[in-house]
């Protein structure tokens, strides 16, 4: 300790350390005005890096794109992408995995059939894999601010409504997927269990594209690690050399193999669904329509079309009454949408994806459906 | 709570403005001492019933004891009332333990209960800074305060309630009286020291504490240059951990206008084990220094009791920091070393023909190993550390190269600091490119979630 400090007189007056220092000498000392300059240059910086970053990237998406698996929480390159697509005025496919295709490849997907019987690229998958509808009205919230006057396929899946669990309105806690993205507050989600300081944390985050960005290099750069973490496990490379996650690859093979649901040994389902008059996801999918029809997009909707095949009869009633009420809501707000019939049982890979004949056989329907093909013929910009 | 998350950034971003406004007027302290409040509470609110009452039955103590003959009874009341506090919450547990391991061994068939206590956050900080009041009072150092508010804002004020530094009534309930307006120079040094403590917790320390803690969770399957670079990663993590908080704190004081005690001085330059002291965490130091070694005798006596009285406040000091053997070695370490090294430097070839670096790297040798026990989760896992690091293999130990670059950084840094280089680096363009560079790798590069600060479980 510090008693080595002669004191001839112990009951002197005991001072506070007579170290008279403002700082340490390593500290560093800015004047108001010297703080004020380098305010100035950091939020310059935090504002023209992701600009910069984007110039720097090359990012040239093929016709069939969709964000690769690993990337899916890359929620800055969903905004690029998103914009990119909006700009060449292509139709926004907007979903979850049933329209990133989880049991296919890139060019077996939904949109690449939906160009394939149009003759040209029109339609851009913006499918987000996990994208429950709470998450992709946050991503297209807070990530999707570009998507303006520009057409849009949104995508709804009931099985989002198949369960309390589903629904996210379950009390028992468990993690569900882009926790990011939900609202952190109001409503509250029963479920979700992120201490608050971090939930602030995100609420705050996703406003700034800055850390947006940040993310994105985490993601593509960094395996999904920040800096120290990633030198922990490459302890002597160069991060500047990182391997980084191609945005554009060659080709992924399909995240899950592509049998029908009945080969994988998947029996009937007795989903509890979830009113929807109570249901959460409900509630934020309309949201999303509604945000994407504040933004003065014309939004046509599809719902399923979901493996009917492997419900049992009172889950197949149940499933039909949902859906009549979604088709109620859709005619009510004056919304267009088509919702196919379920394809045929073998098209499915389980309860709501379809494989590749699946999606070919959708696209045709689709492109057969006098809604549809009114909406995709109609401008973006047209009143 | 904790200085480098969003939490505490809207806290303050609410407290601020209202404390401005009420900066002088009779609001003043009901609001530093509601934002302490809620400050403190956000961890657990029952912590606020300890604080309270710490604060009340203080207070009142130095009431009766200034109206009293017998203060000596008083100052043995509060003494009782403020250790007996710390030891039931930080001591219970470790007696307990320790009481039916002696038992055990003495073939004495009675376990005593171990208490399920949790330590409250900063209880070894508020409650010594407390004393420090009562006893100067006692000693008749400090005017007793007559204002209940204002000694319940100095007990408890937000800024340093959980780590310190461990303030004085002659230097914060002072400038709790005065009414001082906040100048913009003020808030400029606040900055200016919250963003260098930002950066040591975010970019440094908590970033070594992933190599750090990884190593420490399983010694034993490590080898010695693992071990070796483990242990003296966690001498810089906890030097930029710990002093990163007090730089915060001592920060977002200084923007309030309130300059809280220095307590760190480039330890790691110290060219004595007395100077290491005289450089790390300053507020404790004296405070051991004044209310323990003085009053133990001091250097009035005989070297053997200057010696005994050295060793003494260093083990209670090891104690203070931790209910755990480990803590206990460390200051029995420490102690010893004060007293070899003491012997040492009154050689004369010691004092003039060691060269300064030799000395500076022998005390930070020193320092670390002690490190070893303080770090350690157990007695047995110091042992391994230690036997390994003298006996074990060389396998890679796979150390961050960036790591090892930003401390090396940071020390010639520290050097050039107290060099003549040190005008260099006061040049205004110097110093904004390097506030810049340092929220931007703080805003790019964080390590993770944000981490607890070490000394918080003191």
């Amino acid at each position: 300790m510090a008693q080595d400090r002669e004191n001839p007189q112990p009951q002197a007056k005991p001072t506070a350390p007579r170290i008279d220092l403002r700082f340490s000498s390593n500290a560093l000392l800015l004047s108001w005005r010297q703080w004020a300059v380098a305010g100035i240059i950091f939020v310059s910086a935090l504002v023209l890096a992701p600009r910069i970053g984007e110039r720097l990237e090359n990012f040239h998406p093929p016709e069939d794109y969709r964000i690769p698996y690993d990337l899916s929480n890359d929620y800055w390159l969903f905004g690029r992408y998103a914009r990119q697509a909006a700009w060449r005025e292509r139709t926004l496919v907007i979903g979850d995995s049933v329209v990133w295709g989880q049991y296919v490849k890139r060019g077996e997907t939904l949109s690449h059939y939906l160009n394939d019987r149009a003759g040209e690229a029109r339609f851009a998958n913006l499918g987000l894999d996990g994208g429950h509808p709470v998450a992709l009205a946050g991503l297209l919230r807070y990530y999707g601010g570009d998507i303006v006057r520009t057409r849009v396929v949104l995508h709804c899946n009931l099985l989002w409504t198949a369960s309390k669990k589903h629904d996210l309105t379950s009390e028992k806690e468990f993690r569900f997927n882009h926790p990011t993205l939900a609202p952190q507050f109001v409503p509250s989600i029963p479920c979700y269990t992120e201490p608050y300081s971090r939930r602030l944390g995100y609420a705050i985050e996703r406003q700034v594209p800055f850390f947006g960005w940040t993310n994105h290099l985490r993601v593509a750069y960094l395996a999904g690690m920040d800096l120290p973490s990633w030198t922990m496990e490459h302890p002597v490379e160069n991060p500047l050399t990182a391997t980084r996650l191609p945005l554009v690859p060659a080709d992924e093979p399909p995240l899950h193999e592509p049998i029908a649901w009945t080969a994988r040994g998947i029996t009937k389902q007795d989903f509890e669904w979830v009113d929807l008059d109570a249901s959460l996801q409900w509630r934020f999918f309309r949201q999303a329509v509604e945000t994407l029809r504040a933004r003065d997009d014309k939004v046509f909707v599809l719902v399923g079309p979901f493996n009917e095949h492997m419900l049992t009869d009172e889950s197949l009633k149940t499933y039909a009454a949902r859906r009549r009420t979604v088709e109620k809501w859709l005619r009510r707000e004056g919304i267009p949408y088509a919702a196919p019939a379920a394809l045929p049982s073998d098209l499915y890979a389980d309860a709501s994806h379809p494989l590749a004949e699946g999606y070919r056989m959708l696209a045709r329907q689709l492109w057969e459906d006098e809604a549809f093909t009114r909406f995709a013929a109609d401008s973006p910009s047209a009143p | 709570m904790l200085f480098h998350t969003w939490t505490f950034a809207i806290f303050f971003a609410v407290v601020y403005p209202v404390y401005r406004a009420t900066k002088g007027t009779r609001f003043e302290l009901p609001w530093l001492l509601a934002a302490s409040y809620v400050f403190y509470g956000w961890w657990n609110p029952l912590y606020l019933l300890l604080i309270a009452y710490g604060t009340v039955m203080d207070y009142w103590i130095v009431v009766r004891m200034d109206r009293s003959r017998r203060k000596k009874w008083w100052i043995a009341l509060s003494v009782l009332s403020n250790l007996g506090l710390l030891g039931f919450f930080k001591y219970a547990r470790f007696a307990a333990a320790n009481f039916n391991w002696l038992f055990a061994h003495l073939g004495i068939p009675y376990a005593m209960p171990m208490p399920d206590i949790l330590l409250p956050v900063g209880i070894s900080f508020f409650t010594f800074q407390s004393m420090s009041y009562i006893l100067d009072c006692y000693r008749g150092h400090v005017e007793r305060e007559r204002s209940f508010l204002r000694y319940a804002v100095y007990v408890s004020l937000f800024t340093q309630l959980v780590a310190g530094p461990i303030e004085r009534a002659s230097n914060l309930l002072r400038q709790l009286r005065e009414d001082r307006r906040v100048a913009w120079e003020d808030v400029s040094d606040g900055l200016s020291l919250f963003v260098v403590g930002l950066f040591k917790k975010v970019a440094l320390a908590d970033y070594l504490a992933l190599y750090v803690d990884k190593v420490y969770a399983a010694p034993a399957d490590f080898q010695a240059p693992a071990l070796l670079l483990a242990t003296f990663a966690f001498s810089w993590q906890i030097y930029f951990d710990f002093s990163g908080y007090t730089d915060m704190a001592r920060g977002i004081a200084r923007m309030m206008g309130l300059k809280l005690l220095f307590n760190f001085n480039n330890p790691y330059l110290a060219d004595s084990l007395g100077d290491f002291w005289r450089r790390w965490h300053i507020s404790l130091s004296t405070w051991f220094r004044d209310y323990v070694y003085i009053p133990l005798g001091g250097n009035r006596g005989t070297q053997f009791s200057t010696y005994r009285n050295m060793f003494l406040t260093m083990v209670i000091s090891g104690l203070w920091h931790g209910a755990a053997w480990t803590f206990l070695i460390w200051g029995v370490l420490h102690g010893l070393g004060r007293v070899l090294t003491r012997e040492l430097e009154r050689s004369d070839f010691y004092r003039d023909s060691v060269p300064r670096v030799a000395k500076q790297l022998g005390v930070f040798a020193f320092v670390t190993f002690a490190w070893i026990f303080f770090r350690a989760q157990s007695l047995d896992d110091a042992w391994v550390v230690i036997s390994r690091i003298f006996t074990g293999g060389w396998m890679d130990p796979a150390f961050p190269l960036l790591a090892l670059a930003m401390v090396l950084s940071i020390w010639v840094y520290e050097h050039l600091c107290e060099s003549k280089a040190r005008a260099l680096l006061e040049q205004a363009p110097v110093r904004v490119t390097m506030a810049v560079a340092l929220l931007v790798y703080v805003a790019v590069f964080p390590a993770g979630a944000a981490q607890k600060f070490i000394y918080f479980q003191f």
